[in-house]
């Protein structure tokens, strides 16, 4: 059953324009000018309950626009979504109460002088949560969220890594089916970074939340999503599995090989070699012929070490960017 | 949802009470900055009219309702759309105005914390007096005057979803509110037609008749009538802020969140 489904959806801004200059100026106090902007284009797709989706794109594609429709905030130009089968801007309650929007450009929203614990209390009696299951919760999100030292802090006195575990303690403390995460991980350090995908994964495990995930960090998405939705310029270019997209645009492997003996002739006949550190080699061998030439490596050179990697994420992304799907 | 609203309200206003507190300080200069106004016009109109009680209780009563009815919603809410924080408020299971409202609330709690004593000092030092009788007649009004003041800047705090200058729309109605609502000069001593049209105005409902009241200047079926003038003026006031509401949040929605 697919907890969201997005038809046909458009949103059109219109922005104010006008040339540079003083006559330019005074003009427009009489008659303005504008342009439209087509921020999200006849965008289409459904995720299953209980599904994880990477939504990407670069700056300006489209997607927090469109994640901003599908969580309640902005009314499309045109298009339907529905959400848990509610449409997400008449914004009932009962919607509301099912669904969390977490950006990581402001993770906690609210009065900043209470703290963890009296923002986490104010939650529970706005989302009506039974206190055993409050408590419940809590001590959950308390060992995952690592909140303990936190709770009895103002949330104004946190900082941006602990604003975002504070976040995501407050938005999941009613178990949200659909939860719609818009950079997560933006400003956070590599280790606040890897915490946070560690709980979204095993939240996401535990509770069978769907889950829609923008990030420009490409860990992100390869650690939580087996399913991407590409954006750009406010349309979908690609959805499926991740691996997929990376087979599509990137028709070669990398193989990684030790071999202290060996020349850089030697593998003239074998593959493309990309880049040599004193006893490793880097080769880029098209996909089908990855077997052929590692079996051509273990045979004609003495090789200490092997490792056939697929091309990095963020290179595959890069090139979708650049050049399309 | 509806019979959960009281509560929703309350703890709201619990929760504003003690975000605020960590700003007691800046709710001491809010003060300041409220009662100036009419202790102004304490001192002119004492020598103005030198034999005069009326004036000094009605001022002194004035500076009370000034602070208890202060409202803010320019710098409270109007701040949190150019912010983006209504955002977060758009998607929670309760009616966005219960945020202002307990907002509303608390400052004013804090702001009677802090400006009371202060009233009740200069009523000692300058001889102001009242009838308890008369004074409890003033509550109702007091009650009227909190609401509709709220709703009136919280109308205007409404123009933050079209332009970015809702301080200086704000500015313009606290102004009438100062002119019109007997900061400037007591609405009895104005003179005709503009006494009538002030009266008439909504700008006195919000200050100047609890004073009124509280000091005897008002009393009977006037001050019924006034009272009832004063719903009105709410019912209107309340009637246009939901359309505006409605469309501003509409238009929030459609030109980006």
């Amino acid at each position: 059953m697919a907890a969201v489904v997005v038809r046909d959806l458009s949103m059109t801004y219109r922005v104010p324009v006008r040339q540079g200059g003083l006559a330019a100026a005074l003009k427009s106090v009489v008659r303005r000018r504008y342009r439209e902007v087509h921020a999200v284009r006849d965008v289409s797709f459904e995720v299953a309950a209980g599904e994880v989706v990477g939504f990407v794109g670069p700056n300006g594609a489209g997607k927090t626009t469109a994640m901003k429709m599908m969580s309640g905030l902005l009314h499309p130009t045109a298009g339907t979504v529905e959400v848990l089968g509610y449409t997400p801007w008449q914004r009932r309650t009962p919607f509301l109460k099912q669904i969390a929007l977490v950006r990581g450009s402001q993770p906690t929203g609210g009065l900043q002088e209470l703290t963890v614990l009296d923002s986490l209390q104010y939650q529970r009696v706005l989302y009506e949560v039974p206190a055993g299951e409050y408590r419940r919760n809590l001590d959950e999100l308390c060992e995952l969220l690592e909140l303990g030292p936190l709770l009895e802090r103002q949330l104004r006195a946190l900082s941006l890594g602990e604003k975002m575990r504070a976040g995501l303690a407050l938005s999941l403390l009613y178990r949200p089916k659909v939860l719609f995460l818009d950079e997560p991980t933006l400003g956070l350090d590599v280790s606040a970074a890897a915490a946070i995908r560690r709980f979204l994964a095993t939240y996401a495990g535990q509770t069978g939340a769907t889950v829609l995930l923008t990030s420009h960090y490409m860990t992100d998405v390869e650690s939580l999503c087996r399913r991407l939705i590409l954006v750009d310029h406010g349309s979908v270019q690609y959805d499926g599995p991740l691996d997929q997209l990376s087979a599509r645009l990137s028709p070669y492997k990398l193989i990684r090989v030790s071999a202290p003996s060996a020349a850089k002739e030697d593998f003239a006949d074998i593959a493309e070699v990309v880049a040599t550190h004193d006893i490793s080699w880097d080769l880029r061998v098209p996909r089908d012929q990855v077997a052929r030439a590692t079996s051509m490596l273990l045979t004609t050179l003495d090789v200490v070490d092997l490792a056939i990697e697929e091309p990095s994420l963020e290179n595959v992304i890069d090139r979708a960017y650049r050049e399309g799907v | 949802m509806n019979s959960r609203i009281p509560q929703l309200v309350a703890i709201r206003v619990r929760n504003q009470f003690m975000d605020w507190s960590g700003a007691w300080w800046f709710t001491v200069t809010l003060v300041a900055n409220h009662a100036i106004g009419p202790l102004i016009g304490l001192v002119v109109w004492s020598a103005v009219m030198p034999s005069g009680q009326a004036p000094v209780s009605y001022y002194v009563a004035l500076v009370a309702v000034q602070l208890l009815t202060a409202s803010f919603e320019n710098h409270t809410f109007s701040e949190s759309v150019y912010d983006g924080r209504v955002s977060h408020d758009l998607l929670k299971p309760q009616p966005v105005i219960i945020g202002p409202v307990g907002e509303n609330i608390a400052i004013r709690v804090w702001m009677g914390i802090f400006g009371l004593p202060l009233t009740v000092v200069t009523a000692l030092l300058v001889g102001a007096s009242y009838r308890w009788s008369e004074a409890l007649l003033a509550v109702p009004a007091l009650i009227g005057a909190a609401v509709l003041r709220f709703l009136w800047t919280w109308l205007l705090a409404l123009a933050a979803f079209w332009t970015e200058r809702v301080h200086a729309i704000v500015a313009f109605g606290n102004i009438l509110i100062f002119l019109l609502g007997g900061t400037a000069a007591p609405i009895a001593l104005l003179p005709e037609p503009l006494r009538s049209i002030a009266l008439a105005l909504p700008f006195h409902a919000m200050l100047g008749l609890p004073a009124e009241i509280a000091t005897g200047a008002v009393q009977g079926s006037d001050a019924g009538s006034a009272i009832l003038l004063q719903l009105g003026w709410g019912v209107a006031f309340a009637g246009v802020a939901a359309v505006v509401w409605r469309r501003g949040v509409r238009r929030y929605a459609v030109i980006g969140a």
